[in-house]
């Protein structure tokens, strides 16, 4: 890939970021490139999380840029971020318990996509979240939940979709349909940086892969490189 | 279930009509119902409704936009009536003008205030501090509303467009003023309910509440949002308190008191529902509306009909289900280390406090010009007052500061104490009989306890408010229960092993022992099982009953605790006035101070309850500064702290959740020689703050400026090198 030439959509360089005076990353280089599927891989407490946060604008980091097109974007509140296109779907169901699903999608139109087009989208999709159109969100199934979340990636035309643990408590099969969702979204050309902590499902859609350890990232490559590693990096190894 | 509802709540509902259907019966007055007399009736309770709906509606609005529950709703309507008085009717400006200054202008300003300076950062708070930062500005509003319109004045706001042009409805005519009134109530109602559910602005009010963050990822700009709904809320008390004031009179208590009405409206739509909360207030004022018309009390319950609102409230917080109220609130823990008092620690901390006593009220200690020895009956009667509010003060501790069960109702509790009292002790002022007034107040606890078992948090206060402000408005003022004033009944001397505490000096001992026996117990019970098993319950009432806490048996008993120790405290409270004035005497506003008071000091520790003496005590020493003459200044001191410094204390623990007692008691402790760990907790502490973190040097990168000189400053090396360039960071 002729890295050197194009511009990343997404850098992060030399980032050091934490909670409080802890420090959870010490250091991160980071790049996705346009049309890039960027999977972030590691154990429990390695700072995937915080380096979403910093990439989409929720964690001030002590030290270090994040570029978004070329254009540094330390500093920018997380709402505008969103609305340049910069989209995190959280860990643990991005989704507002209490509020009505159709009140879910509401909140998507930021972006200017208008809330029918929203929702024809959404529905679409996943023709379950019609259904349950007026029902609050917090009694959805955590499939369905994460559907919802889900359908704001594809309702507001982001510029980069950030996924965190999109797999977490659910079971296979709807992780399977989620990560068609993401496999037909890659297709379509949007860049999409994954924080998974189980691999399997990720590496089939992911065309760069990453190791992150103790605040660092430890080895970059193409998935099928990192799955080799990826044993031995959870135990320690490395 | 029966038609979808639960049927606890059918029994209820049944169990309530019955009762008000005998009630009327018993107390029906005779007069003849035409259909004219009807109508107008109900137009009056349509009307009222209307106001009441729109204080409601406020406070539903900024409950689903914020979170907190409004206490002081009520008192933004009434700053706003008096502002709006001050500029129409005292400077003579033209009444859109001044509604548009006060509604548009300064409503809006003092909510974006409110949510910058306060409430952003009562978002983690644990409830008990919203609900105390609440009622804080609720008393301070007021305070300043008594401070600048002095009540000295006759006020009244004028109807808008007057209140003889209206139309003709044949029988009667229906003012402008009331028209106009009723139909801006509906809009707002019907427009808000828009806004919440139609528009994007309204669902990210509600989205923010929900998860901050993930609103922000929505692209909601949430410090924003928050503050539009604190603008937007306390627009609607203005607008409220604007339109209500010319029915009620300028008067800041009869026009906070609507908010109680307005809770129990609020409490009918389970405080999100906006719909709901309307039809809520229009029911409320048809049936006060109609039992004034057609019910008479008698002269024994001459405040009675005012109780509709606190009864429907008590019954609706009861008997409805409730709706989920907490969003997943984590309360903030901020005490790393729980340290019980030792048994012989209470004894000498009680011994320390009582001797102080004696010698303060005995004059042997020289004060010069606070010297006690000197004091006459005002300052003494300021003391007495300030030991009495203490012993209330203290029943608090286990139910708020252990349990986690919040109770405006102390003076309810008090009250009733003296009642017994009263009853028993009669003229003859024994003292034995007050051990039976604990006795007999402890099933009055359980039986508050009952109905307080399902019910947590905010229900839970709005419930003993309830309780409080129908007590004194049915109960109190019953002239069997209380002598009234002016009948020159007295409460009797206190007396005890032979002594009767006739004098204020003695009295104040007395008081200052049972506080002693007071802080003492509540030290043991701390370390009992009893002590552990309220906390597992504040903690999570879940987990405490799979270990096998009975909670409901907890809770009752934690209720009849505090009520026998508040009825005791009641009984000095009584005989500290000597003649009590049963409304006012246990009125919710001071029940509010008390737990002001209590829960700024700290209310998890029993020497909070010392806090209490210090306003009274302010106030005898400003009496006495007076006397002496020359220190205006102090006096004006101490007159602003006696009346903003509950509100202004509250305040502050937004910042310090632990309250007073606690920092004091942390800066104390170390002191105490036997106090080791004290010792150890302040300097692992200070170590912390002096060294940052340093992380894993040079092992696999590069020393930074930074570091170098964290290293320096660890190795005690002072002349650190600071780099001309400023410190490079790994951007390459």
């Amino acid at each position: 890939m002729s890295v050197e030439t194009e511009t990343p959509l997404l850098e992060l360089v030399g980032i050091r970021a934490g909670y409080g005076t802890i420090d959870v990353l010490h250091g991160v280089d980071l790049r996705v490139m346009p049309g890039q599927v960027y999977a972030l891989l590691g154990p429990n407490g390695a700072g995937k999380t915080t380096t979403l946060g910093v990439a989409s604008g929720q964690i001030q980091p002590h030290a270090g840029s994040v570029l978004l097109d070329g254009h540094e974007v330390n500093g920018v509140s997380p709402d505008r971020l969103a609305r340049a296109g910069v989209c995190l779907i959280p860990e643990g169901r991005g989704i507002f318990p209490n509020l009505t699903v159709a009140e879910n999608l509401r909140m998507s139109t930021y972006a200017g996509v208008s809330y029918k087009q929203v929702q024809e989208r959404a529905f679409a999709q996943f023709p379950r979240l019609e259904e349950r159109r007026n029902q609050m969100a917090g009694t959805l199934s955590g499939g369905e939940q994460q559907m919802l979340a889900m359908s704001r990636a594809l309702s507001t035309d982001p510029a980069i979709l950030m996924l965190d643990e999109l797999s977490m408590g659910l079971a296979p099969i709807i992780v399977e349909e989620l990560y068609e969702q993401v496999s037909s979204l890659a297709e379509a050309g949007l860049s999409i940086l994954i924080v998974e902590q189980f691999a399997q499902a990720v590496l089939g859609v992911a065309n760069e892969a990453a190791i992150m350890l103790h605040g660092r990232i430890q080895r970059t490559g193409s998935p099928e490189e990192i799955a080799e590693e990826l044993t031995a990096a959870y135990l320690g190894m490395t | 279930m029966i038609f979808g509802v639960r049927h606890s709540v059918v029994v209820a509902t049944l169990l309530a009509t019955l009762g008000a259907v005998v009630l009327a019966v018993l107390t029906w007055k005779g007069s003849q119902v035409t259909s004219e007399s009807f109508l107008v009736t109900t137009y009056i309770g349509l009307f009222l409704g209307a106001l009441w709906a729109m204080y409601a509606t406020g406070l539903v609005v900024v409950y689903t936009t914020t979170g907190v529950f409004n206490f002081a709703q009520g008192a933004i309507g009434v700053f706003s009536a008096f502002l709006y008085w001050e500029l129409h009717v005292n400077r003579g400006w033209h009444s859109i003008l001044a509604l548009f200054v006060v509604v548009c202008l300064f409503a809006p300003a003092l909510g974006v205030t409110l949510d910058a300076v306060i409430m952003r950062r009562l978002r983690t708070a644990s409830l008990v501090v919203q609900l105390m930062v609440t009622v804080a500005i609720m008393v301070l509003l007021l305070s300043v509303v008594g401070d600048i319109w002095e009540a000295d004045t006759p006020r009244r706001v004028p109807y808008l467009f007057g209140i003889n042009n209206g139309i003709d409805l044949g029988p009667s005519q229906l003012p402008w003023h009331r028209l106009i009134v009723f139909v801006v109530a509906i809009a707002i109602a019907v427009s808000m309910r828009f806004l919440l559910r139609r528009t994007r602005i309204g669902t990210a009010m509600r989205a923010v509440v929900d998860n901050r963050e993930l609103a922000a990822l929505n692209g909601a700009r949430p410090n924003v949002v928050s503050s539009t709904s604190w603008a937007l809320g306390s627009m609607l008390g203005a607008l409220g308190g604007i339109l209500i004031a010319p029915e009620l009179g300028l008067d800041p208590a009869t026009l906070n008191n609507v908010v109680i009405i307005a809770f129990a409206a609020a409490a009918f739509g389970a405080l999100r529902n906006l719909p709901m909360a309307v039809i809520g207030a229009m029911l409320i004022g048809l049936l006060r509306a109609h039992t004034g018309a057609w019910l008479d009390f008698g002269p024994d319950f001459r405040f009675a009909h005012l109780a509709v609102a606190p009864l429907i409230l008590l019954f609706v917080v009861v008997a409805l289900p409730q709706a989920r109220l907490e969003v997943g609130r984590l309360a903030h823990h901020l005490r790393r280390h729980e340290r019980y008092t030792k048994w012989w620690e209470g004894l000498i901390g009680c011994g320390v406090v009582i001797l102080l006593a004696v010698a303060f009220s005995g004059g042997w200690l020289d004060f010069g010009i606070w010297d006690p020895g000197a004091w006459g009956s005002r300052e003494l009667n300021s003391a007495n007052e300030a030991m009495a509010l203490a012993l209330i003060g203290l029943s608090l501790v286990p139910l708020i500061g252990w349990a986690g069960q919040i109770n405006f109702a102390p003076l309810a509790f008090a009250g009733f104490g003296a009642f017994v009292y009263l009853k028993f002790a009669g003229d003859s002022g024994n003292g034995y009989w007050i051990l039976l007034v604990g006795l007999l107040c402890a099933p009055l606890g359980a039986l508050v306890a009952l109905p307080a078992a399902r019910l947590r948090g905010l229900y839970l206060a709005l419930m003993t408010m309830a309780f409080a402000q129908a007590m004194s408005l049915i109960f109190f003022p019953h002239p069997w229960v209380m002598p009234i004033i002016g009948t020159g009944r007295q409460f009797p001397h206190i007396e005890l092993f032979g002594v009767t505490f006739d004098d204020r000096r003695g009295f104040f001992l007395l008081m200052v022992c049972v506080f002693a026996i007071f802080v003492y117990g509540l030290v043991l019970l701390r370390r009992s099982r009893y002590g552990r098993r309220w906390m597992a319950i504040n903690d999570s009432q879940a987990a405490a009953a799979t270990l096998g806490v009975p909670v409901v048996w907890t809770k009752v008993v934690v209720y009849a605790v505090s009520a026998s120790m508040a009825g005791i405290a009641g009984v000095f409270w009584a005989t500290v006035s000597g003649n009590v004035d049963s409304v006012q005497g246990f009125d919710l506003l001071i029940g509010f101070n008390i737990v002001l008071l209590v829960a700024a000091a700290g209310v998890s520790i029993p020497m909070a309850g010392i806090f209490l003496i210090f306003i009274p005590l302010f106030k005898g020493f400003g009496l006495r500064l007076e006397d002496a003459g020359n220190v205006d200044f102090l006096v004006t001191l101490l007159d602003i702290m006696t009346t903003y410094g509950p509100g202004l204390m509250v305040l502050g623990m937004v910042f310090n959740p632990r309250g007073a007692i606690f920092e004091m008691g942390r800066g104390f402790s170390p002191i105490l020689p036997w106090r080791r760990d004290a010792r150890a907790e302040i300097a692992a502490e200070n170590a912390q703050k002096r060294e940052p973190e340093i992380g894993e040097l040079g092992i696999d990168r590069p020393f930074t400026p930074e570091e170098v000189i964290a290293i320096d400053r660890r190795l005690g090396i002072l002349d650190e090198v600071v780099p001309k360039e400023g410190y490079g960071t790994a951007r390459s």
